[in-house]
């Protein structure tokens, strides 16, 4: 939205341009009818291959079938998960950006390490720390001299942990950023106008942050809802991504039945957000000034709120800690004390003397190189033909481009399972299943969105007038595209390539079901190998390489984005 | 009064009536000493306006009042009261921010309603209210829109109307004008002394625009570095300015050198750089000159008392033009610096280039310190 508050500009394109256009338009309309909606369709035909037309559906509405009861799991699980990464996310997001006290700036950068945490072995981590016989239940155990298994969080509880730490960012970036932008005008003019602390509180702060706690709320909900991994290692399996799993190879039509199934959800999902997205978010323009920021004065509250920040903050780290402990740690050597007793450089030493060792690691950079590239090429087209020109369908693009965004990995991996078990046009007559290339295919899926959303939030910030300046000036559309769009909305498609690019290296749900074989494992799926068979140093080794790749990854972003901020007003 | 609201403290108007600051300082870490002891007495129904460049020290003084800042040190005084260090709830105060500060979230009645609702006063007291106040600032009809839909005019109408319905003590106003287009800030100015004279509202407006404060004001203090320069009706400030700072920031000014050469008889002689003479009343000079032979003082000439005339003492060469209506301002090279002078579009203008003899008006002179 330019700053004016006119919709960005359309621009008109000379007649040649159209044919063009069109002949673009088909190929878009083509590889998103190929590769997202056409697999979707195919699981959906496939769910209804069953004894009647709708019997794979029955179950769910059967309280007692296992379709049910999975589905209530989810539903279950993804609530709770909101409740508590929620009380968490707005706790620490309304502590460190309102009130003042020591170490609050390194606060701030430690509350987000939780997005460095590679998937699988994040889990694993946490499963070490506090699952059974993890290193807190044993210490608790010695502690209080009872049996360790006590305090062990198990199942649900261990799932509800992992989920609060990993998906509080959702509520912390959102209220943290609203709470940025308000102003301390609303809040003085409460004050001036009578209200005491509490009801300034309860009748102007909360309701400005519903917004961003509804946003953080609804992607925390999507992202439980599609979690798999924590269900996976702390045994729930009454939840309906483990049940695709399960279910791919053996029962199809039941496993399709709940894809399509989960699929609806998180469409649902999919359309509130972006329906929200434009809505109700308050923003004031306050005249300059620094925001106040409350000293805290009372020691006892300072002590609290201290011990807070550091409780919380050390439950971020410890994962992450934990993994770079095991990096270390001498493979089967941990048994039965809370930590691993002997150490050791081997894992390390391996990684670079053996010769397959880096095959994982080459494996997934290539993958996700491959995968990164042709969602460049589709985002960015993408993004450009809904942002700047008026064809129609275009609505219908952007809803296709967004789908796979909303759905969960596990149905992603599902529906190509199905779509490409047999030849078709769109894998070139070939069985893509079994081959190298479905999993490079499944990412460019997952991950176009990504790089989708980045181009596009830059295009429409893009002031209209520059490219009319442009072609005031004599360029031509090409040339005012390579020189004047490219250059400004670089920086979105940088940050959306580098986005896609983490989450390529640490995708695990989508790989485990569709990998092909050893030969062409990546990272994860090395790191889950080595976790089943007990070498869990190994395996943290693998995992601190993803946490050093996301990590320079972050940095790569910082420095593109400082590079790229030409702010330009209208 | 009281029963109707009550409230013991928050907002009945009629029981205060003066607003005292007592030797009222502030600083901050890094700015400095933002407000430097300042004394203020405010009457009663007052219309009393803060003046002074960005930076002096008026918001923060208006803050204090409000009790969104803590003085470093000093005292504020409702009446008897000592207020220093009330939380802002507790002052019966409304105020209006520059940027308006609407609540987003509530629709303009409930906007309005809100330091009503706070207070608990009844539903039946609150519509009321609500719609008397709405009525006064001119929106009766707008109650039920969402402050988003409003024009930024009608966003300071509602700003004003939500400060007034509290009945405050003390309206305090911070540059509400700021943010509006020239059409709507005429309009605005005659509203806001409507309301004042209507409700009588003991009211602390702060602007950076000194015509804003000379048409408004009953009083004006104004502000430079943190310190009160003059305190007095705006007729005074314009005419008899304190200090050669009152004397350059309000109205087109020039301040020239110059020294005592004669004393006799109540009248004062200067002699400025180019050798030229000048007589006035020794009357004519801001409280705190002390004249005597040979002192430096500085001549403040306003530019509408230079007139073009061909037997003035002042040589000078016409160096830049700008034609605005009513007359044109000149500014002239002379022998004494560069002046500003007013040429009424009844006298023939001079073109650019050409030399002219500039005449002071003599009664119009008045004199401050270096």
């Amino acid at each position: 939205m330019s700053a004016s508050g006119i919709p960005a500009g359309r621009t008109f394109l000379p007649r040649r341009l159209k044919l063009t256009s069109a002949g673009v338009l088909l190929v878009l309309s083509l590889v998103l009818w190929g590769y997202v909606v056409g697999p979707l369709i195919a699981t959906f035909q496939r769910s209804l291959a069953g004894e009647g037309l709708l019997s794979e559906y029955k179950p769910f509405l059967d309280f007692g079938s296992v379709q049910n009861e999975a589905m209530r799991g989810s539903l279950w699980i993804s609530f709770l998960s909101v409740i508590s990464a929620g009380v968490v996310g707005i706790f620490l997001a309304v502590l460190l950006n309102r009130w003042d006290f020591r170490f609050r700036k390194l606060y701030q950068a430690l509350v987000l390490v939780p997005i460095a945490l590679p998937p699988l072995m994040g889990v694993k981590a946490f499963y070490l720390l506090f699952g059974k016989a993890g290193t807190f239940p044993q210490l608790l155990g010695q502690w209080f001299h009872a049996n360790s298994a006590d305090f062990a969080l198990t199942g649900l509880a261990g799932v509800l942990l992992v989920h609060t730490l990993t998906m509080y960012p959702y509520f912390y970036l959102s209220v943290a950023a609203s709470l940025a932008q308000s102003d301390d005008s609303l809040e003085e003019a409460a004050y001036s106008l009578g209200a005491s602390k509490f009801q300034t509180w309860i009748r102007v702060l909360l309701p400005m942050l519903t917004p961003p706690i509804v946003a953080g709320a609804l992607l925390t909900f999507m992202s439980s809802m599609a979690s798999y991994t924590a269900p996976l290692l702390f045994e729930v399996n009454n939840v309906m991504t483990v049940q695709i799993a399960n279910n791919a190879a053996t029962q199809q039509s039941l496993a399709s039945a709940v894809a399509v199934v989960l699929a609806l959800i998180s469409v649902v999902f999919l359309i509130v957000i972006r329906g929200y997205e434009d809505r109700r978010i308050y923003r004031t323009q306050s005249k300059g000034g620094s925001r106040k920021r409350h000293r805290v004065t009372s020691p006892w509250v300072k002590v609290i709120l201290f011990t807070c920040a550091l409780l919380s903050t050390l439950m971020l780290i410890l994962p992450i800690a934990m993994i770079f402990l095991l990096a270390f740690s001498k493979n089967y050597s941990w048994r039965t004390a809370p930590l691993p007793s002997e150490y050791t450089m081997e894992n390390w030493v391996r990684l670079f003397s053996v010769s397959d060792a880096w095959a994982p690691i080459r494996n997934s950079v290539e993958m996700s190189a491959i995968a990164v590239a042709g969602a460049v090429l589709l985002g960015v087209t993408c993004a450009y033909v809904v942002a700047k020109t008026r064809v129609r369908g275009k609505g219908v693009i952007d809803v296709a481009m967004m789908l796979p965004w909303a759905l969960p990995g596990t149905v992603v991996a599902f529906n190509l399972i199905v779509a490409f078990a047999r030849p078709s046009a769109f894998s070139f007559g070939q069985v893509l299943i079994g081959t190298y290339w479905i999993v490079p295919l499944a990412y460019f899926i997952r991950f176009s969105p990504l790089i989708f959303r980045s181009t596009s939030s830059s295009l429409s910030q893009l002031d209209p007038s520059l490219e009319e300046a442009a072609r005031s000036l004599g360029a031509t559309w090409s040339t005012s595209f390579r020189r004047v769009v490219l250059p400004l909305v670089r920086g979105g498609i940088a940050g959306g390539v580098l986005l896609a690019f983490v989450a390529g290296v640490g995708e695990f749900v989508a790989t485990i079901m569709l990998f092909p074989k050893l030969k062409y494992r990546p990272l994860s799926i090395a790191i889950n190998d080595e976790l089943n068979v007990g070498r869990w140093g190994t395996a943290a080794c693998l995992g601190v390489v993803q946490v050093l790749l996301v990590l320079a990854v972050v940095v790569l972003m910082r420095r593109v984005e400082d590079r790229s901020t030409i702010t330009h007003s209208s | 009064m009281d029963e109707l609201l009550g409230s013991e403290h928050q907002g009945e108007r009629r029981q205060v009536t003066v607003l005292t600051l007592d030797a009222l300082s502030k600083s901050f870490q890094r700015a400095g000493l933002v407000v430097d002891s300042v004394n203020l007495r405010i009457e009663d129904g007052e219309f009393f306006t803060l003046l002074g460049p960005s930076g002096c020290g008026k918001s923060t003084i208006l803050r204090m009042i409000a009790g969104l800042e803590e003085p470093t040190s000093g005292r504020i005084l409702f009446g008897d009261r000592d207020v220093t260090f009330d939380p802002p709830n507790q002052r019966g105060i409304g105020l209006v921010f520059q940027n308006y500060a609407l609540f987003p979230h509530l629709t303009v009645a409930r906007n309005v309603a809100f330091g009503l609702e706070v207070r608990k006063t009844s539903a039946e007291e609150i519509g009321k209210r609500v719609t008397a106040a709405l009525t006064q600032v001119q929106l009766g009809t707008l109650g039920a829109a969402r402050v988003d839909q409003l024009s930024g005019g009608q966003q300071q109408r509602v700003a004003l109307a939500r400060a007034l319905v509290i009945r405050p003590h003390f309206l305090l106003l911070d540059e509400p004008l700021s943010n509006l287009d020239a059409m709507l800030r005429g309009e605005t100015r005659a509203m806001l002394r409507a309301v004042h004279n209507e409700s009588g509202v003991t009211t602390i407006y702060v602007t950076h625009d000194q015509e804003e404060a000379l048409g408004m004001s009953d009083r004006i203090a104004v502000l430079n570095g943190g310190k009160i320069h003059q305190v007095a009706a705006p007729q005074e400030i314009y005419e008899r300015p304190a200090t050669r700072f009152v004397a350059g920031f309000i109205g087109r000014n020039n301040a020239i050198e110059a020294t005592v050469t004669g004393l006799q008889n109540g009248n004062v002689t200067i002699q400025f750089s180019n050798r030229s003479e000048l007589t006035l009343n020794s009357g004519q000079r801001a409280p705190g000159v002390e004249l005597a032979l040979g002192k430096k003082v500085v001549a403040c000439i306003r530019a509408e008392s230079l007139c073009i005339s061909d037997d003035g003492p002042i040589d000078g060469i016409l160096a830049d033009i700008e034609y605005a209506g009513s007359g044109s301002s000149c500014i002239v090279q002379s022998n004494t610096g560069d002046l500003k002078i007013e040429v009424p579009t009844s006298v023939r203008p001079p073109s650019r280039g050409e030399s002219v003899h500039l005449k002071i008006a003599a009664p119009a002179v008045h004199l401050v310190e270096p």
